[in-house]
C-alpha cells in the first residue's frame, strides 16, 4: 500500500516578474515502511519535494496524497494536524527551541498532541535513551554539539510516531562518523517500527542506506537506481 | 497552558533586555493610570463632598420657569426665578421616604452699593433660615470673626475671601457688628493701611433679578465674618443672608408681607407670575429706589413662624445614604408634579453649572490623559512584540512546522506579555497605590480655584476604591490584551517555509 502518492505535481515560485519552476510534473508513489533516498544536484528540486509531501509547502498544481488523503484540499489547521500526527520531519539545521532543554524538546509534539505530562515524558525519555543523550537530557540546545542536535531532532521527530520521517539532507553538517551513526539510528528505527523514510541527500555514503533512491534534476523524477 | 507559560517566561528571560524595556513602560503606564484614576476618584468624591455634603445637597428644586439647570454661578448672575409654593412642597419633600432633610433657600445676584463713591460692586446673596442652614450643612464653615446671627436677626455673614477684593474696591475693611480688626486676617494692602483702615459693619445691596419690578436696597449690619471649609474661593462669592431681608432686597413677598394679609391680587404681583411690572412703572424705578436706602435693620422678628410662607428660589435636598440617586430624582419630579409644586428637582452636578462641568472636564481631559498614555504604551510594546516576533521566525515557523496550531503560537505571544503585565504591570498598580496612600499625607494644599476643584477640597487628596483598582487591572488588561493582538497575529502568520527560507 502506498502512503504517499504525487501525480504530476508542479511547483513554481515567484521570482520578481518572472516564475522558477522548482517541480515541473514529479510522478511518485512511496509504499509504507520503505527507506527513500532522493537525491540530485543542488537547485534540482529535493528540498521542494521534501517539503511539498511534508506539507510545509504548497504545490502549484497536481495532486499529492499523504495517507491517502489529499493535501491540496486541505486547510491550514488539518493540514497542521497532518504534520504533528503523520509526519516527523528532521530539518538541515537542527532547529530545536532554544529555551527547551533536550527532554523538552523531544516531548513538545507530544504535549501539542495533548498527551499527558506524565506519557510524554516517558515516551521522551525512552527516545533519549535510543539516540544516546541520556545523560543531556537537562541541557539546552546552546550547550550540544552539531550532532547532538541532530539527534535530538530525530528523537523528536520519532518521538510521536509518526507514519512518515522526511530528512532534509540530516547529515550535511554532521562529521562522517556522527552522520554515520544518525543513518544507522534511522534504518533501525524503520526496521523496528516500520516507519516510512524519505531523506534528501548529497552524500554517496548515505545512499548506501537506502533500499531505494529517488534522482531528481531540474525538477523531475530521471530515474530510479538500484538501490545498495 | 503550561507549555506555553513555560515557554513564554523562558523566552521572557532570553530576551531580557526587551523585556526589561516592555515591563518598564507597562511599570510607568499602570503607576500613571493608578495614580490618575486615584486623582479621578478623588476629584470626584471631594466635588461630591464639598458640594453636597457642604453647599447644595444632592438635588436641588428649581421652579418650572426656571430656564437654566444651572443656579450656582451662572454667567452674569442671571436671575433665578422665585418658587412660591413652598407650602405645598413641604408635605411632598416630607413624604419622601428617601430624603434626609431639606432647606428652602433664596438665592440670587445683588448689588453692592458703596455709599461714598457710588460704584457697584456685586455679590452673590443666599437667604436661609440661619438655624436651618446649620442643620443642612453643619460644618460647611466656620465663623472666624463676630459669630452666628441668632434666630430672627436680620443680618449676614459676609465671606472672609471677599473682603481683600472690596477693600481694593472700595477702600473699606468689612468688620462684624462690635467686632475689632484681626490683624492676621488683614490683607496686604489693608494691614499697609492699618493705622488709618476704613472699617464698616454694614453693607448696602440692591437685588438684582430681571422679571422683578421693584427690588430694594437693604442695609446688612454684618454679624459675622465666615471662611467655607473647602472651596473657599469658589463659595466664597456667596454672603449668607436671612431669608427676610434677602426677600426684601429682591423684591419677593415676605412671611411679614403674608402676615398682614396682602390682598390676593397682590400676592399675585408680588409673588412673581410671570409679569413684567418694569413696563408699568418705567426703567428709572431702580435709580428711584436706589436713593431710598431703607435700613431694615430694627424689623422685627415676630414673623419668623411663618417664615416658610414667603418666596424663595431654590430647596436644597440631601438624599439618605445609599439611595438609587437617579431613582430617587426620577420620583422625586414625579411626586412634586402630581402635587403641582410648580417646581422641578436637578441633580446636584446641573445645578452647579460650571463647576459641575469644570469638574467634568477636567475629570475627562485626565481621562484622555490617561488612554494617551494607554495608546503610547500600547504603541511601544506592539513595535517591541513585532520586532521579537520577527526575529524569532525561525523558531517559530519550526514549531509550527513540528505540528502548533496558530492559537499555540499567539497563546504563546500573548502568554509573554501577559507575565510582563502581571509583573511589572502589578508592581506598577501596587505602587501607584501605594503613591494614592502617601499623597494625601503630604497635605499639598493651593490656592487656586482650578486646582481646588483638581483637588475636590483645599489639599491634594486622590483616592482609590476596590472599584477603581479593579478598572486599572481591566485597563491594564486591555493595554495587555490590545498590545499583543498584532504581534500575535504577525507570529501566528509565520509559516514553517518561513523558517526554512530564513535557514
Amino acid at each position: 500500500m502506498n502512503i504517499i502518492e504525487i501525480k504530476e505535481l508542479k511547483k513554481d515560485y515567484p521570482l520578481g516578474t518572472t516564475i522558477v519552476p522548482a517541480l515541473r510534473g514529479v510522478d511518485l508513489a512511496v509504499a509504507e515502511g520503505d527507506f527513500i533516498s532522493i537525491i540530485g544536484p543542488s537547485g534540482s528540486g529535493k528540498t521542494t519535494l521534501l517539503n511539498v509531501i511534508g506539507c510545509i509547502d504548497s504545490p502549484t498544481s497536481g495532486s499529492v496524497k499523504v495517507g491517502g488523503r489529499e493535501i491540496t484540499a486541505l486547510n491550514d489547521t488539518q493540514i497542521t494536524d497532518i504534520r504533528l500526527n503523520k509526519i516527523g520531519f528532521i530539518f538541515q539545521t537542527f532547529n530545536l527551541i532554544p529555551v527547551l532543554d533536550v527532554l523538552e524538546n523531544i516531548e513538545f509534539p507530544l504535549l501539542l498532541m495533548k498527551k499527558s505530562e506524565a506519557e510524554a515524558r516517558k515516551r521522551a525519555e525512552k527516545l533519549v535513551e535510543e539516540v544516546g543523550l541520556k545523560e543531556f537530557s537537562s541541557h539546552r540546545p546552546s550547550e550540544l554539539s552539531g550532532g547532538q542536535r541532530q539527534r535530538v531532532a530525530i528523537a523528536r521527530a520519532l518521538v510521536t510516531n509518526p507514519d512518515i520521517v522526511l530528512a532534509d539532507e540530516p547529515t550535511a553538517n554532521l562529521d562522517s562518523v556522527t552522520g554515520a551513526s544518525i543513518l544507522e539510528l534511522m534504518r533501525r528505527m524503520n526496521e523496528l517500527e516500520k516507519t516510512t523514510f524519505i531523506f534528501s541527500t548529497h552524500d554517496a555514503n548515505v545512499l548506501k542506506y537506502a533500499r531505494r533512491i529517488v534522482k531528481i534534476k531540474d525538477g523531475v523524477i530521471e530515474k530510479e537506481p538500484a538501490a545498495a | 497552558m503550561n507549555l506555553i507559560l513555560t515557554i513564554a517566561w523562558r523566552n521572557i528571560l532570553r530576551h531580557k533586555g526587551k523585556s526589561l524595556v516592555i515591563g518598564i513602560i507597562l511599570f510607568t503606564g499602570a503607576f500613571l493610570m493608578t495614580l490618575g484614576n486615584g486623582v479621578i476618584s478623588g476629584m470626584a468624591a471631594g466635588i461630591g463632598k464639598n458640594i453636597i455634603d457642604g453647599f447644595m445637597g444632592d438635588i436641588v428644586l428649581v421652579s418650572d420657569k426656571q430656564k437654566s439647570d444651572n443656579i450656582l454661578l451662572e454667567m452674569m448672575g442671571a436671575n433665578i426665578e422665585p418658587i412660591t409654593s413652598y407650602k405645598v412642597i413641604k408635605p411632598v419633600l416630607a413624604a419622601q421616604p428617601y430624603i434626609q432633610r431639606f432647606l428652602p433657600a433664596g438665592k440670587n445676584l445683588a448689588m453692592l452699593l458703596d455709599e461714598n463713591t457710588a460704584t457697584p460692586g456685586f455679590a452673590y446673596l443666599i437667604g436661609v433660615d440661619f438655624a436651618e442652614y446649620r442643620k443642612m450643612f453643619p460644618d460647611n464653615l466656620k465663623v472666624i470673626e463676630g459669630g452666628y446671627p441668632a434666630p430672627g436677626d436680620r443680618a449676614m455673614l459676609f465671606p472672609d475671601s471677599q473682603r481683600p477684593e472690596y477693600y481694593n474696591f472700595y477702600n473699606i475693611w468689612f468688620l462684624p457688628e462690635g467686632g475689632k480688626v484681626v490683624k492676621d486676617n488683614l490683607s496686604k494692602e489693608a494691614l499697609a493701611d492699618i493705622a488709618s483702615l476704613p472699617v464698616s459693619s454694614s453693607v448696602v445691596m440692591l437685588g438684582m433679578t430681571s422679571g422683578i419690578n421693584s427690588t430694594s436696597d437693604i442695609r446688612f449690619p454684618i454679624k459675622g465674618i465666615m471662611r467655607y471649609g473647602a472651596l473657599n474661593k469658589i463659595f466664597g462669592h456667596f454672603c449668607l443672608v436671612d431669608i427676610e431681608s434677602y426677600r426684601d432686597c429682591l423684591g419677593y413677598i415676605t412671611a411679614a408681607d403674608m402676615a398682614a394679609q396682602v390682598p390676593k391680587e397682590e400676592k399675585e404681583l408680588l409673588g412673581m407670575e410671570g409679569a413684567d411690572l418694569d413696563s408699568l412703572f418705567g426703567g428709572d424705578l431702580m435709580a428711584a429706589d436706589h436713593k431710598k436706602a431703607s435700613v431694615n435693620t430694627s424689623a422685627p422678628a415676630a414673623v419668623l413662624p411663618r417664615t416658610e410662607d414667603g418666596a424663595y428660589n431654590l430647596v436644597f435636598i440631601k438624599l439618605k445614604p445609599g439611595t438609587g440617586y437617579d431613582k430617587a430624582l426620577a420620583g422625586l419630579n414625579r411626586a412634586l408634579s402630581d402635587a403641582k409644586g410648580g417646581v422641578r428637582a436637578v441633580p446636584w452636578n446641573k445645578a452647579s453649572g460650571a463647576i459641575g462641568s469644570m469638574a467634568l472636564i477636567i475629570k475627562s481631559a485626565l481621562f484622555i490623559f490617561v488612554m494617551l498614555l494607554f495608546c503610547v504604551a500600547v504603541i511601544i510594546i506592539v513595535n517591541t512584540l513585532t520586532m521579537s516576533a520577527l526575529e524569532r521566525a525561525s523558531e517559530l515557523g519550526m514549531m509550527r512546522a513540528v505540528g502548533a496550531q496558530k492559537p499555540f503560537i499567539a497563546g504563546m505571544f500573548l502568554g509573554e506579555t501577559a507575565i510582563l503585565s502581571a509583573v511589572f504591570g502589578g508592581f506598577g498598580i501596587l505602587s501607584g497605590i501605594t503613591a494614592v496612600k502617601i499623597i494625601p499625607l503630604l497635605r499639598i494644599t493651593t490656592a487656586n480655584d482650578m486646582l481646588q476643584l483638581l483637588y475636590g477640597g483645599d489639599f491634594f487628596n486622590p483616592f482609590l476604591s476596590l472599584s477603581d483598582i479593579a478598572l486599572t487591572v481591566l485597563q491594564l488588561a486591555a493595554v495587555t490584551i490590545i498590545a499583543a493582538l498584532y504581534p500575535m497575529r504577525v507570529a501566528a502568520r509565520i509559516t514553517p517555509l518561513d523558517a526554512i527560507s530564513r535557514d
